[in-house]
């Protein structure tokens, strides 16, 4: 941009009044985007659901006179109604089951389709990208079938199992260990490392990426859930925390205090980890993309 | 001769000859916890639901046994003007979502791939409603949308002068999937955003460096290198986002129910309609077998055009 300044002036003003319509468009959508996250957090303070509504208009939505934690209090029990503690706790356990399952299954298959010696891995691997075709709303009425018939409605279960294998996330640990060199697999087994020690102590150390990538796609996956809980929970023993959320639109008079304090309890576990890890979140979602 | 007779035989031998049954059973061993859940949790019903599209079969078992009904879901289910509302429905939404909200993803992404100050942390920001859950959002946008006097309709009475009276955002016909459109757009758009930022980053900076030579100025060097550079990222963001936007439900079923009027019926809210609510699984199962097929043509469509670009 700098060497257009030397030559002329004209360029340099419109550089110039590009960078104002850049910096004002980046304001904007900043504003755009952040300020309903922002009234979320702060109306969850607020104690008086009317209150809430009424300040919404304004800039008071912005601000909070006093601040309580009432509204977490009201919400935050662990029995009994409004008992968000116990559905963001079972939410917590899904969420932890299916990923550290995911985890282990999808690379253990990933590697030997990848470095295993069974015939037939071709095969395999076709299917199981052609399975990545199929959206999850169109198996989920037989999947309803059989779980029910399984004896598994309103259990953990059946909201952990038909999810921690998945065609995606097999592909996407079998394309990650197919680029990792061949010496580390040679090496590995001249030292005679079985396949399940190479796959476990030799490539699953170098994984982190992988492993990141998988863990993050899975847990937003698992944790945003709303259509399967809704059709296989009955009762408070297994219900997630977005079920439990979306039972506040069946009322006559919404309580938004309460809403926005369950909300903002399952938006902070999410929101923890993204701030930690942000760049790996990113980096996930593109990787999961890339492939055509 | 006897080459070509021996050379089958040895293979047959050799799996086993050459890694040995321990090596051998750890492998499947390995292999099969995900092919195992795979099958049951993806295969079988995905091959069911073709098998339970052709009965009556209902939700909870009843004395009288599964009828085969033949064709006569799906034929039920075509002349349902409900199922044609949804599937309009979806279409109109996908018509009005897709140049919202990758037209907002790639203008950002445009934004953000100069060199302007806090890139990353605007990034990072603009990416938080993709990883909001459609609950929390729909909690946050129920708010926004209040009726008469929440802070969208203020926003519009004000800036209107008080010409344009509050609008109804979810009660009324004629706004209702608007609303619903606003929404998904402000949720999802951070997704497209990424992808066309890998893009964006994806095109060699010696082009630009080449445009430049030759004397294209800024609006040249978008018009005839990043835009090339783009058209993979075009197709698999249309793609995607149209396949998302067909499988629409949670912000319908959460807010509207697919009122009013039938204005916000979805596909996949009909469906859960007829399974869950009335009970008609295999009816429900011939709706996801539809569904199925309307994205497999999605996907077909996009595997044509990306090889057409070479991708």
């Amino acid at each position: 941009m700098s060497d257009l300044a030397l030559f002329s002036r004209k360029p340099t003003m419109s550089v110039n009044g590009y960078r104002v319509v850049q910096s004002i468009s980046v304001f904007v959508i900043a504003l755009v985007v952040i300020s309903p996250l922002f009234m979320l957090f702060i109306a969850s303070l607020k104690d008086d659901r009317f209150q809430i509504l009424a300040d919404m208009g304004s800039f008071r939505a912005f601000w909070v006179d006093n601040p309580t934690l009432s509204n977490f209090r009201e919400v935050g029990n662990f029995a009994g109604e409004l008992a968000f503690g116990r559905y963001l706790g079972n939410s917590l356990f899904i969420l932890g089951s299916t990923v550290s399952l995911g985890l282990v299954i999808n690379s253990m298959a990933g590697f030997i389709l990848a470095w295993g010696s069974l015939p037939g891995r071709a095969v395999i691997l076709s299917l199981i990208i052609a399975l990545y075709v199929i959206p999850q709303e169109s198996i989920i009425m037989p999947l309803l079938i059989i779980v029910s018939r399984a004896g598994l409605s309103d259990t953990f279960t059946a909201q952990i199992l038909p999810f921690v294998a998945s065609p995606l996330y097999t592909f996407l640990f079998y394309q990650f260990f197919a680029q990792l060199p061949k010496e580390l697999y040679e090496a590995a087994s001249i030292d005679g490392a079985s396949i399940f020690r190479t796959w476990w102590s030799i490539f699953m150390p170098l994984s982190l990426p992988a492993l990141a990538t998988v863990s993050i796609l899975m847990g937003i996956e698992t944790w945003n859930q709303y259509l399967w809980p809704i059709l296989i929970t009955q009762t408070d023993y297994a219900r997630p925390i977005s079920v439990a959320i979306a039972t506040f639109f069946g009322q006559d008079s919404i309580y938004w205090d309460r809403a926005m304090a369950a909300s903002v309890l399952m938006m902070i576990p999410i929101l923890v980890f993204y701030l930690a890890f942000q760049r790996w979140f990113i980096s996930s979602f593109v990787g999961s993309a890339v492939k055509g | 001769m006897t080459a070509l007779t021996s050379v089958p035989k040895r293979r047959r031998r050799s799996i086993i000859a050459r890694v040995g049954w321990p090596r051998f059973l750890q492998e499947i061993g390995m292999l099969a916890p995900a092919v195992v859940l795979m099958t049951a949790f993806l295969i079988t019903p995905f091959l069911l639901s073709f098998w339970t599209a052709m009965t009556n079969q209902p939700l909870v078992p009843r004395p009288t046994p599964v009828r085969f009904v033949g064709l006569n879901n799906f034929l039920r289910i075509l002349s349902d003007d409900l199922f044609w509302t949804s599937l309009w429905n979806v279409t109109r939404f996908t018509l009005w979502v897709l140049p919202v909200q990758c037209g907002l993803a790639f203008v950002t992404a445009l934004i953000l791939n100069q060199k302007i100050p806090f890139r990353n942390v605007f990034r990072g920001m603009f990416f938080l409603p993709a990883i909001t859950s459609m609950v929390v959002v729909c909690v946050i946008w129920g708010t926004l949308f209040q009726y008469p006097t929440g802070p969208l309709n203020h926003i519009v009475v004000s800036l209107s002068g008080g010409h344009i009276q509050p609008i109804d955002w979810l009660g009324d016909p004629n706004w209702a999937m608007v609303s619903i459109v606003l929404l998904s757009a402000w949720q999802a758009y951070g997704f497209q955003m990424i992808i066309y930022l890998a893009g964006m980053q994806g095109i060699p900076d010696e082009l630009y460096d080449a445009a430049r030579i030759d004397g294209a100025g800024a609006w040249g060097r978008f018009w005839h290198v990043t835009m090339p550079g783009l058209r993979p990222t075009h197709v698999f963001v249309l793609v995607i986002t149209t396949i998302q936007a067909f499988k629409l439900y949670t912000q319908v079923a959460i807010l509207t129910q697919g009122g009013p009027k039938s204005s916000t019926e979805t596909v996949v809210h009909y469906m859960v309609r007829a399974g869950f609510e009335e009970q008609k699984l295999g009816y429900a199962s011939a709706v996801s077998v539809i569904l199925f097929l309307i994205v497999l043509v999605i996907a077909l469509v996009q595997r044509r055009l990306m090889r057409r670009f070479d991708v």
